[in-house]
């Protein structure tokens, strides 16, 4: 017996040396990696300059065309991410003023992410490498269930997190293998498949008091940034889209732009638009915030 | 609790701990701890359901004194189908109560005449296939006088509900599992070390291979339509590998864990996919099932003994039996099925018993001859699997259709955000490994065996899959 329990300390002593070992060279990995996500790449930057900085989910980061500000002689990012929720762009400013960012304005898309105070999995996942690293980060997610596993159980967090952080992304990340992430300074656009628009269904939603949106209306207040809250469109089938109204019954400084397209033919999908849909919208926000610095 | 949970990690080191250290000194006091930890166990999952499993192992264990101690045959012969009938009418009830009515509904529809069936809303209990026919052959085997009737409860029970074998195998018979349950167990350094090696070897089966093929499986078989022939083409093989690394993964975690208490299990798997023809695959592939239809139903039908016509027959029942006892679906059947066909040529023709002995391969025609046999049959059995996997048989049908008239063999993004291809790499190691360890339980034991633990240790880690957890398939049965 003595002899097994030998073996049983000796087969855990190379667990655990195996999961410091995997979680030195995963960490290690993702801090040279700055071209497979918006986060990657906001994290292992510093210093940078903007005019104009875009937040938000896939609504944001299918919808604004940095093109056009940039044209416009304002340096623009488009650093909306598909899934994120308030709680992940409230993260990603933070991280921003912690990456001594300066940015001028702040334009926060904040209609559909209203509707919960929940996190997003998926983009929480992609600031896990950073977590020994961040103060900011850790601060974030200090209140979260399973925060002392994730801290303190080496490689704990790239196995809760496989999918997004595990051996496949960090194997791309080693050798550099490049997404369209970043790509149209972060704008993603979509195409239309034709076929007959699905209406969105909103009866569901209504719009609360968000812990996140509160949170970066304090941050830029302190940074002096500029922040213009906004809905973004939806198709005009979408049912119940008294839900935009009521957003500014609890926060009336949001400026309503669910109406700033409304054309059918620049929808991909009923709650995206497709190329020509956010260039139109982008200049509809660019003409109601910003006069051109310079001319093209 | 599943093998594969953190609730499992911890409970097994609390009854290895008890049952060396508190009750290393009598066999009743191991089996109580077994038995106590076999039902804690079981009610994790639904702890309703345990008055299920005492009530069958009570059925069982009377019954079975009945039968022995009965004088005449027509009493034996009232015990025994009563045990019968009540162990399969439970079965029943649970397991295919509602696939019987809704096909009694829809053949009347056919017929022009409509009927609303009453389904049950019941929960399937977990395991309920496995002890049932673990009881079954315990019944069986007294009746043919083959075994005396176990006198001691506790150790009848523990038989039963013993936990490595109790939620999907193997089906132990009585015969090799009890005699070891009335001796007191000796600690064997060699035997749990080996155990250990196989429940490492298990969690990479399940988590690295089995839950990452799943992934991509799912995504073809999901939107099959939307695949094109190459993806159709690797959803079926992954599913191949899919299936053989959870169940089998959980067979090598079973066996591996019941090795720490001392106690050896039937061997379940033994390399099916290196199989020449498909009655080899059969004699490798969930071999305790396989055996128990053979024993139990086969040989009793008369076997490949009598008319061809009697073969025939034989040949299809066992194997739709097999087929319907995975579940309550047509695909199963189906499933079941095909494997007849395919078995059915190599039985009339003698040959379903020529590839008994192992192989070695060289630099020689022979050797050709032999990996062409093993592809043929692995492609014919990834076929099979395709009715396995699909929700219905019309959905099989329009998969196969779509993987021959599609003709494009490219690489595809899934949804899931993967490309088809990403997973050639990993099943091609997976069967080097093997491979290489064909005539071994398992790959780490034997030279550098540190090495090789470690470099497991690093996969399970490194490649598995954690965030989307996946159940073992075999439990559902």
């Amino acid at each position: 017996m003595k002899q097994f329990l030998f073996f049983i300390l000796k087969t855990v002593a190379i667990l655990l040396i195996t999961m410091g070992l995997l979680d030195v060279l995963y960490t290690t990995v993702y801090l040279q990696s700055n071209s497979r996500t918006k986060i990657d790449y906001l994290y292992n930057s510093k210093d940078k300059n903007y005019d104009v900085v875009f937040l938000g989910s896939s609504r944001v980061n299918n919808h604004f065309v940095p093109k056009i500000f940039n044209d416009q002689g304002y340096k623009t990012f488009n650093f909306g991410i598909t899934r994120s929720r308030l709680d992940e762009s409230a993260l990603m400013l933070k991280l921003m003023v912690e990456r001594h960012y300066k940015i001028k304005n702040l334009i926060l898309q904040v209609d559909l992410n209203i509707n919960t105070n929940d996190h997003s999995e998926a983009i929480r996942s992609l600031f896990m490498p950073y977590l020994h690293r961040s103060p900011i980060i850790r601060d974030h997610y200090k209140d979260i269930p399973e925060y002392n596993e994730l801290l303190y159980i080496p490689f704990y967090r790239y196995m809760h997190y496989d999918a997004r952080v595990g051996f496949r992304e960090m194997y791309f990340s080693l050798v550099h293998k490049r997404t369209n992430n970043l790509d149209n300074d972060g704008f993603h656009p979509l195409e239309s498949h034709g076929g007959k628009m699905i209406p969105a269904d909103l009866s569901k939603y209504y719009p609360k008091r968000n812990v996140a949106y509160e949170e970066i209306k304090a941050i830029c207040k302190a940074n002096n940034i500029n922040l213009i809250a906004m809905t973004t469109p939806m198709c005009m089938s979408t049912i119940n889209r008294d839900y935009f109204n009521h957003i500014r019954e609890v926060y009336p400084e949001i400026h309503n732009f669910e109406n700033a397209v409304t054309d059918d033919k620049y929808f991909a999908t009923c709650g995206h638009m497709n190329e020509a849909g956010a260039i139109e919208f982008t200049k509809v926000v660019f003409n109601t915030f910003f006069k051109p610095k310079s001319n093209p | 609790m599943f093998f594969n949970s953190f609730h499992f990690a911890a409970f097994l080191p609390i009854v290895f701990i008890l049952y060396w250290f508190v009750g290393h000194k009598s066999k009743i006091n191991q089996n109580y701890i077994l038995i106590l930890a076999s039902y804690y166990f079981y009610s994790c999952w639904d702890w309703r359901f345990l008055f299920l499993l005492v009530f069958s192992t009570l059925l069982d264990y009377s019954c079975a004194m009945k039968i022995e101690n009965s004088q005449s045959t027509s009493y034996r012969k009232f015990w025994l189908w009563l045990c019968i009938s009540v162990n399969v009418g439970f079965l029943g009830i649970f397991k295919y109560y509602n696939f019987f009515a809704a096909s009694f509904a829809d053949l009347l529809h056919s017929f022009g005449l409509n009927s609303s069936p009453i389904l049950l809303q019941v929960i399937l209990p977990v395991g309920i296939s496995f002890y049932t026919f673990h009881g079954l052959s315990y019944i069986i085997d007294i009746y043919y006088g083959r075994i005396k009737s176990e006198k001691n409860f506790v150790d009848y029970s523990l038989f039963v509900s013993y936990f490595p074998l109790l939620v999907a195998g193997p089906i132990e018979r009585a015969t090799h599992l009890l005699p070891q349950l009335k001796r007191r167990r000796k600690f064997n350094f060699e035997k749990a070390k080996e155990g250990m090696y196989q429940i490492v070897w298990g969690l990479v089966k399940k988590v690295v291979i089995a839950d990452s093929c799943a992934t991509y499986a799912n995504a073809v078989f999901d939107h099959y339509t939307s695949m094109n022939s190459l993806s159709l083409l690797l959803g079926a093989v992954y599913f191949a590998f899919q299936i053989y690394g959870d169940f089998s993964g959980y067979s090598d975690i079973a066996l591996g864990t019941s090795k720490l208490f001392g106690i050896d299990l039937l061997k379940n798997f033994n390399y099916p996919y290196f199989s020449r023809d498909i009655a080899e695959f059969w004699r490798k592939w969930h071999i305790s099932l396989t055996t128990w239809f053979r024993d139990y139903l086969y040989i009793p039908l008369g076997g490949s003994k009598g008319s061809k016509w009697l073969k025939v027959r034989n040949t299809f029942i066992i194997f739709l039996v097999s087929g319907f006892w995975h579940g309550a679906s047509w695909t199963f059947i189906a499933w079941g099925f095909i494997n007849a066909l395919y078995f059915l040529p190599l039985l009339l023709l003698n040959r379903n018993r020529r590839n008994l002995e192992e192989f070695t391969l060289g630099f020689n025609l022979e050797s050709v001859r032999i990996i062409f046999n093993i592809v043929m049959t692995f492609a014919i059995t990834c076929f099979a699997w395709i009715f396995f996997r699909a929700k219905t048989i019309t959905d099989a049908v329009q998969y196969i259709k779509r993987l021959f008239e599609n003709r494009v063999f490219t690489e595809q993004y899934f949804p899931i955000e993967r490309y088809n291809y990403e997973l050639i790499a990993l099943i091609a190691l997976f069967i080097l490994v093997e491979w290489n360890s064909r005539t071994k339980i398992e790959p780490i034991s034997g030279k550098f065996s540190w090495l090789k633990l470690s470099l497991c240790l690093a996969a399970i880690l490194a490649l598995g899959v954690f965030s989307d957890y996946k159940e073992f398939i075999y439990f559902q049965f």
